[in-house]
């Protein structure tokens, strides 16, 4: 799995490639940790050559939705491949993320999407 | 019992990094016996999660155990068998968490409940665990829709 970490528009999109399990999950984590720990800065990962994800991949982005709502910013994903959504749908998380198409709506919708605030 | 039509036995050490090893052979087998790709990537899933909890919660994360999986393969369900030689595991283990508490963690045996019809221990299993995973299909060759998970004791 390969994580690549751009700003665009004062977004920080985390691009993230490859199969996400147990095995490589703690690098995305640790660049959402990074990322989201610094400056206050809305989070948007690209999921498009997300090939497979698993439940600790799950873990990693409901633990960025988590660092999100702490520190009043904003977290979407967007690009999801069907698998990866079905996964998600299964886990009932497609209401808890904001998920965009692609790149050019989730740039457009993030600064507005409503932050999510029934995490535990 | 019919004999399986397809068979394949796989052992790896407990490390996260091999599990895509495992999700290739589930891949190749599923193929092989003629499984549609959307209950190939659920049948994907089950046994990594399975695997996953084996390495995390059995060896907790010590890279030096056994991981062994079986996969048969009959005209009417795929069975896996997951073996390790870590400490007994409780079936109450498997219970899992509610999916209105929106945290991280705990989803791998939700989605294996969802994604498999059987769900059993081999109590008779000494030197360690002996999981067994089985789905049916239906006559039309792609499977029922969610697992019930039944655990079988």
């Amino acid at each position: 799995m390969k994580v690549l970490v751009r700003n665009e528009n004062s977004t920080t999109i985390i691009e993230c490639t490859g199969e996400v399990d147990l095995y490589t999950s703690p690098k995305l984590r640790e660049a959402l940790l990074k990322e989201m720990g610094g400056i206050k800065t809305n989070v948007l990962i690209n999921m498009g050559g997300v090939s497979y994800i698993d439940s600790s991949g799950i873990a990693t982005l409901v633990e960025g939705l988590q660092l999100s709502q702490r520190t009043q910013t904003r977290f979407g994903l967007y690009g999801l491949r069907p698998n990866a959504r079905s996964v998600l749908e299964l886990a009932r998380l497609t209401k808890v993320f904001s998920i965009f198409e692609d790149e050019q709506e989730a740039l457009a919708k993030i600064s507005t999407t409503m932050p999510f605030s029934g995490l535990s | 019992m019919p004999k399986a039509e397809h068979f394949l036995r796989i052992v790896i050490t407990s490390e996260a990094r091999l599990l895509h090893i495992l999700r290739c052979a589930v891949r190749f087998c599923a193929q092989e016996a003629g499984v549609s790709a959307s209950d190939m990537d659920c049948l994907t899933m089950a046994i990594d999660e399975a695997a996953s909890n084996i390495i995390r919660h059995v060896y907790k994360d010590e890279p030096s155990g056994r991981l062994g999986l079986e996969i048969r393969a009959f005209p009417d369900r795929m069975e896996f068998t997951l073996e390790d030689s870590g400490p007994k595991v409780s079936p109450e283990s498997w219970r899992p968490r509610t999916l209105e508490d929106v945290r991280p963690g705990g989803l791998g045996t939700y989605f294996i409940k969802c994604f498999m019809d059987e769900i059993s221990y081999d109590e008779d299993f000494r030197e360690g665990n002996r999981l067994r995973l089985v789905k049916h299909f239906t006559p039309a060759g792609s499977a029922s829709h969610e697992g019930s998970g039944q655990e079988r004791k």
